[in-house]
């Protein structure tokens, strides 16, 4: 086969023949068909913040073991994340006022958690991130096309974490105690192992105690697909399967003071240092364009790998009549630029001498991190470190809970408390392009969880 | 509460379509390279990674100018005698020689030389006119003999497949997955890459453009249904003297630089060796890149 230009009009179509004659001999081109569409389940991350508050006002067990069962249902708004986390504890206390305790907690995770990317008039097209593993150069990586008008959000993931805690008190001659405790924690990505070291010290005859604790962690983060480079394109590409690592140390000093018979006072100090991978793996920041605000791409997001956290904490326990009322404030500022407020509220009223109820409200509030962003602009040189979390974005939120609980036997008790939190965002979108301009973009949720319990205690 | 369920409903009406893709990754030709298939089974997409690993294997293998013991090299020590080659090779040959005439010369495997010459690093180390004609001379497709399966290079003369190679590894190993499979895939070596159509039949394949400065300023993302996209450019290979900036697209029929040619131009065309070999030309073009891609008619990007 011969070709010359001169008889075409154009090189390319000329190419095209030549291209054609040079593949002929390899077989026809195979025919497009239509796959199944096929669903995945789905990562993502989201930490549920979920307290198993077990030690609320109970009475000395010196000689007893004391174990604990409860559940925990947690379910955000809008079909975003549910949680159930069954915990099992048991105590022994021992005649010399030394203890051991030792906590199993699973937690499984179901739902949707956002993508980072914001909302858009047309369908979106974002990819997940892959969903099988971090072993060879085989990964599976799915796009989801997210409806119009609506925070993207990353469906159908499901985890399970699994973690046990181990702690031991002993006093140590007439006025100090020391104690001890450590855990691991695992999940599918993400591997956590902590200790605490801790020191108390009465004196002003044991009207004041000195504590001093000093606690280390470790995580480690193996997400599926890898670590994504950050702020790099977001198109499913694996990169850096290695593990990457989080260290933290942290260190206390609080003060307990008994004011008079009806106060007890705290006063805390805490300070932590955390060095290593603190990106979202999952997480990505859509950058708009500046006229419309629709979405041009979306990159990975990036922080800082360290971060330095200080607060302080006033608690104070309060008995009137035969109410105790728990009444504290905490502020909060780190490195990142998060300053925060918590202020907190709780009485526990008897209403038999066998059932409580203990009605309770918290106020949150906090600045947003310097590198927090809703979006980037596109034509604009990139940040050093970019990240939409809702978690570092301003917002205040409120906190209502009611527990009640029923004393089945002297040192038994069945309890339940169920807590609702609101957040709502502060940024303003007011100047915020096109699409996106006084739109509320935070992406925070509200949620309700349920606890049900039960606690008794045998020699 | 009332809040809570009625947004819950909103959201399952609104439920996304998911699409799976399996990838398999691995390195030839000295760049990264994927296949990207839409399903769900991982088996599948490790029996289709193994085909396409082996075959830009074996194409590097036997082109790489790398290799002493590649039949590319074999034949660049042939010292003037004639070799016989493959069907392959001599197709591969046979396409060079067509580009070369319609391109007037511009596009010439024999040009790969001239790098002895210039090394574009940066610097303003600007070869003299002296050390260029020396060369020219064992450049050029009309010097050399061939008549198939026979080639003649004169002594001096080498050949390569530098902008061939690679976009023809990208259609080979396309047309094994496609020989094996029917689901959409797509071939990507290096960011030359080709799609066998679009996901679940309807959806355009997103490809990440990276743009050529460092600060992700104009990357873009191209949806593509059908057919290839190829890259020329390369925006830290140039040398500096004077205030001229000497563009690493040598012109094999002067030997020197072609005056400011755009900084990068992507090409979308049917097959990857068209996109390459279309890309190169428009390179070639110089300050006249922008209406060659015009009157040719063809859908590409590019940044100056």
């Amino acid at each position: 086969m011969q070709l010359d230009s001169k008889k075409h009009k154009g090189i390319a179509s000329a190419l095209s023949l030549v291209t054609a004659g040079l593949f002929a001999a390899t077989g026809a081109q195979a025919q497009i068909n239509d796959d199944p569409v096929t669903t995945s389940p789905q990562p993502a991350s989201s930490s549920v913040q979920s307290g198993t508050d077990f030690n609320d006002d109970t009475y000395t067990d010196e000689g007893l073991i004391r174990v604990d069962a409860a559940i925990l249902v947690y379910q955000e708004d809008g079909g975003r994340v549910q949680a159930i986390e069954p915990v099992v504890g048991i105590t022994y206390n021992f005649e010399d006022d030394s203890s051991l305790s030792l906590k199993f907690t699973a937690d499984i995770l179901t739902g949707a958690s956002p993508y980072g990317a914001t909302p858009w008039q047309d369908t979106q097209t974002l990819f997940n991130p892959p969903s099988t593993g971090a072993s060879g150069s085989t990964g599976t990586v799915s796009t989801s096309d997210v409806p119009p008008d609506i925070l993207p959000l990353a469906t159908g993931f499901s985890d399970q974490r699994y973690s046990v805690d181990a702690a031991y008190k002993t006093p140590w001659g007439e006025s100090n105690t020391l104690s001890v405790s450590a855990g691991i924690s695992r999940e599918t990505d993400y591997k956590s192992f902590y200790g605490n070291v801790g020191y108390a010290h009465e004196f002003n005859q044991k009207n004041t105690t000195l504590s001093l604790s000093a606690n280390v962690e470790y995580d480690i983060s193996s997400p599926r697909g890898g670590h994504p480079t950050p702020l790099s394109i977001s198109d499913g590409t694996t990169f850096n399967l290695e593990n990457d690592h989080k260290t933290i140390f942290g260190g206390l000093i609080g003060i307990s003071q008994i004011m008079n018979r009806r106060w007890l006072a705290q006063l805390n100090y805490n300070v932590s240092t955390s060095s290593g991978y603190q990106t979202d793996p999952y997480r990505v920041i859509s950058v708009v364009d500046p006229v419309t605000g629709g979405p041009v791409r979306y990159l990975n997001e990036a922080r800082p790998r360290s971060r330095l956290r200080q607060s302080v904490y006033f608690g104070n326990k309060i008995a009137l009549w035969d109410t105790v009322t728990d009444l504290s404030a905490r502020i909060y500022r780190d490195d990142w630029g998060v300053n925060s407020l918590t202020l907190n509220l709780a009485t526990r009223v008897p209403v038999t001498n066998r059932f409580y109820v203990k009605p309770g409200v918290r106020y949150y509030a906090q600045s947003q991190a310097d590198f927090f962003n809703y979006y980037l602009l596109d034509g604009q040189a990139l940040p050093q470190f970019a990240s939409p979390d809702a978690r570092l974005d301003k917002f205040s939120a409120f906190t209502g809970s009611l527990m009640a609980g029923y004393k089945t036997s002297r040192t038994g008790e069945i309890y339940a408390r169920i807590t609702r939190y609101e957040p709502t965002g502060k940024t303003s979108t007011a100047n915020a392009p096109g699409y996106l301009s006084g739109r509320d973009l935070f992406s925070g949720t509200a949620s309700t969880s349920m606890i049900v319990g039960y606690t008794y205690a045998f020699k | 509460m009332t809040k809570a369920v009625l947004g819950f409903q909103v959201w399952r009406k609104n439920m996304m379509i998911k699409t799976d893709i399996q990838i398999h990754a691995f390195r030839a030709m000295a760049s990264p390279c994927e296949l990207r298939v839409e399903c769900n089974d991982p088996k599948t997409v490790w029996q289709l990674g193994a085909i396409v690993e082996a075959e830009a294997k074996r194409i590097e293998a036997k082109y790489s100018r790398y290799r002493d013991d590649s039949m590319l090299s074999q034949i660049n020590a042939a010292n003037g005698a004639p070799i016989e080659v493959d069907r392959e090779t001599a197709g591969l040959l046979d396409y060079a020689a067509h580009c070369y005439a319609l391109s007037a010369g511009q596009f010439d495997i024999t040009s790969g030389i001239l790098r002895r010459a210039w090394r574009f690093d940066g610097s303003d180390n600007i070869p003299s006119k002296n050390d260029i004609e020396k060369l020219l001379p064992l450049i050029g497709w009309d010097k050399v003999i061939w008549e198939a399966p026979y080639l003649t290079l004169k002594k001096g003369m080498e050949i390569d497949f530098g902008g061939l190679g690679k976009e023809y590894a990208v259609d080979r190993a396309l047309l094994l997955v496609q020989e094996a499979t029917q689901r959409p895939a797509l071939v990507n070596f290096g960011g030359d890459l080709r799609v066998s159509g679009p996901l679940r039949g309807e959806k355009p394949w997103q490809i990440t453009l990276q743009s050529v400065d460092n600060h992700n300023k104009r990357d873009g993302v191209l949806a593509v249904t059908q057919g290839a996209l190829a890259t020329s450019g390369d925006a830290q290979r140039f040398l500096l003297k004077d205030g001229v900036r000497y563009s690493h697209i040598l012109d094999p029929r002067t030997g020197w630089p072609v005056h400011n040619p755009p900084r990068s131009i992507t090409v979308s065309a049917a097959t990857c060796m068209e996109a390459g070999i279309l890309s190169t030309l428009a390179m070639l073009q110089g300050e006249g890149a922008e209406d060659f891609l015009s009157t040719e008619k063809l859908r590409a990007w590019f940044i100056r």
